[in-house]
């Protein structure tokens, strides 16, 4: 894909000021070695195969698709957790690619990730005060008594009651955890933050919890969301544009109720008629399309369109040509499908 | 229809080095034949174990059923001794689980794992159950069978060991098949196509079934019958279409209206949330254990259990255990909202 990274056409986001965050061409290919002593590489996992996207100041930008996707691949390459393969990440128009050391440290006070196991992501040796305040002792914004008010002010902010500062992990409840894991990530004040399946190992009557903290403290701090969930029905609800993910490309973007309403990749309709309503009424009378088979291995993906083994619409040119490009079919909508002109 | 199964004042404890867990507390409820029951609550809501339970599958010490009776064709499955439940298992009740990795055998092919139960229980010699298993494999839809029974666990992915697991489960023609929430770990366009073969499957071989699981929209597409349960106990119980559409428990009304649907547009709207967690199941229950987070409670749910009677008005069999009255409440609120307007 040369020159179709896409340029995003939400109308009001013209003003180039207004993207954060601005992906072009991200790859991320894992080495798979063979041989004992003299390793050498025999192939690579292609997990995020040139990706590109905008994210807009202030919005919540949905990344979803089926496990082993790439969106989580995505969410941490942008962050420089894994350095990427090709393509550059501007994040308010430096290429975080071609930053290291001290000066990628000090940038990653304005991006923050919140992940998905509230269990795994916390050290259960630490008090949850050392926990929040651990960002703010490395980069060295505050301390003594004053470091600790600060972090009392956080906890309260995530609603857990600052009492409890000297308590550990294990003391907590799932959504707890989760909510110590948010005040971490708010600690320095970023302005962007990666939600990798933040509430997916939550129970359901904790979810809704979460997600309205969430929502609160982005209007109230102006926080810009890159929203990484395999749960359609809360993308749906929280996100302001979605992007679906199909074997390491981006295979449709476009604002929310635009892309729920009038999905236009194969792959995005059948993914959105398989979630279940709870709704008997209506999951009586739906007319699902199935999808026949398994996501092919990102090791080695098909020839042609990456869809085209699990396409209920393909046709010849499918197998025949290359992967097809991202292209803009009405303002904001994207799409990378034969089948759409 | 007649009566498959009953079970009366079901209860189960587990003693830990941390005290008495109350897991289930007094269940009681009838499974017709050919019915397919949703079984519905978080973790800890002791939705599982009272599946295992039934089973007979609690592992005794630490686990202890203290009271109760579970009558299946005539017999009390609580007073069978192991080797008559041995007998019972699989071959009139069969279960299967959440993660089909761990339940299968890693180191036996998938056909030596189908065959040990129809050698068992069916009395095949090796070339019957053979072709018995290559027939099973067809069934749930996995091609090439003959050649895939000689193939390990890991040789298939997620949603088709899912299927083996289902093959298992069906290869003695149970009466009851019991699903432990078996498309949990699958992603959705994959659990489309589990729940596609499992009603297909119900239907042809005219089996009652009870479908275990925290997805309110994978039971409102399946299921005749919903049970929810919270803190080991039934709180609302009833067709299927009466319980979405007329919810009399204040937790079945804040579950259903947590969620968001993906067939509601975008909007930026709070979700109505449950306040607190879940209740710590080490504490001996005393009254209504949904009461702290109930916004409708009355001064009874604090000190007396409320039984699971038929709800106000009802005459579909839809019964609830709650002191208050959930319309009525929710009428008045909605008075006194507009009163204060």
């Amino acid at each position: 894909m040369s020159a179709a990274a896409p340029k995003l056409g939400n109308p009001s986001a013209q003003n180039q000021n207004d993207v954060i965050l601005k992906v072009r061409g991200l790859k991320k290919h894992f080495p798979i070695n063979s041989g004992i002593v003299f390793q050498r590489q025999v192939g690579a996992v292609r997990a995020v195969d040139d990706v590109s996207f905008d994210v807009i100041r202030g919005e919540t930008l949905g990344l979803v698709g089926e496990s082993g996707c790439g969106k989580s691949t995505t969410g941490r390459t942008i962050l420089q957790l894994y350095r990427p393969t090709a393509g550059t990440v501007e994040f308010e128009g430096r290429d975080l690619t071609s930053v290291k050391g001290e000066e990628l440290r000090a940038l990653r006070r304005e991006m923050q990730i919140i992940f998905q196991d509230p269990f795994a992501s916390l050290n259960p040796r630490m008090t949850v005060g050392s926990i929040v305040s651990e960002p703010l002792q490395i980069h060295n914004v505050k301390r003594g008594k004053e470091l600790r008010e600060y972090v009392e002010s956080l906890l309260e902010k995530v609603g857990l009651n600052p009492f409890y500062i000297n308590r550990y992990p294990h003391e907590f409840s799932g959504g707890q955890r989760q909510r110590i894991g948010i005040a971490r990530a708010l600690a320095l004040n970023p302005k962007f933050i990666v939600c990798d399946e933040p509430i997916s190992a939550l129970d359901v009557s904790i979810q809704a919890q979460v997600v309205n903290l969430l929502e609160d403290l982005q209007e109230e701090l102006g926080l810009t969301y890159l929203f990484i969930a395999h749960d359609l029905s809360m993308v749906r609800h929280i996100c302001d544009r979605v992007a679906v993910m199909y074997l390491g490309k981006i295979v449709e973007l476009a604002p929310t109720d635009e892309l729920y309403d009038n999905p236009l990749h194969p792959y995005t309709q059948a993914l959105l008629s398989a979630v279940p309503v709870p709704d008997p009424m209506v999951e009586e009378n739906r007319q699902r399309i199935l999808i026949t088979g398994d996501l092919p291995s990102p090791a080695n993906p098909p020839k042609g369109c990456n869809f085209n083994t699990r396409c209920p619409v393909r046709m010849d040119v499918c197998f025949r040509d290359p992967d097809p490009e991202l292209i803009e079919v009405s303002p904001g909508h994207w799409v990378a499908c034969h089948r759409v002109p | 229809m007649g009566v498959l199964m009953e079970v009366k004042n079901l209860v189960t404890r587990f003693q830990t080095q941390e005290g008495t867990i109350y897991a289930v507390n007094d269940v009681s409820y009838t499974l017709h034949e050919g019915e397919t029951l949703g079984v519905v609550g978080e973790s800890g809501s002791g939705k599982s174990v009272h599946a295992l339970s039934i089973m007979g599958l609690i592992p005794m010490p630490p686990g202890k059923i203290t009271n109760g009776e579970v009558w299946f064709q005539g017999r009390d499955l609580l007073k069978l001794s192991r080797e008559e439940m041995r007998l019972v298992r699989g071959a009139e009740i069969a279960m299967i689980f959440q993660d089909p990795m761990t339940s299968l055998n890693p180191v036996l092919t998938v056909g030596t794992q189908i065959t040990e139960a129809l050698k068992l229980h069916l009395g095949m010699n090796n070339a019957q159950a053979d072709n018995r298993a290559a027939e099973l494999i067809d069934m749930v839809g996995i091609p090439d069978a003959r050649k895939r029974l000689k193939n390990y666990p890991h040789q298939f992915s997620g949603g088709m060991r899912q299927r083996i697991m289902i093959a298992m489960a069906l290869s003695c023609n149970p009466k009851l098949l019991i699903a432990d929430e078996p498309t949990t770990a699958l992603d959705v366009t994959i659990q489309a196509q589990i729940i596609e073969l499992v009603k297909q499957l119900q239907k042809e071989l005219k089996m009652a079934m009870i479908w275990i699981t925290h997805d309110l929209g994978v039971v409102a597409g399946m299921a005749d019958t919903i049970q929810v349960m919270y803190g080991g106990r039934i709180v609302e119980r009833g067709p299927i279409k009466s319980v979405f559409g007329d919810p009399r428990n204040a937790y079945t009304l804040g579950l259903l209206t947590s969620l968001p649907r993906l067939d509601e547009g975008h909007n930026r709207q709070r979700l109505t949330q449950i306040e607190g967690s879940p209740p710590d199941m080490r504490v001996e229950p005393v009254g209504d254990s949904f009461a702290p987070r109930n916004p409708y409670r009355t001064e009874r749910c604090w000190t007396e259990t409320p039984p699971l009677r038929q709800a106000e008005g009802s005459v579909d069999g839809h019964m609830v255990a709650a002191w208050y009255d959930l319309r009525q409440a929710r009428k008045q609120q909605q008075q006194q909202m507009e009163g204060k307007r």
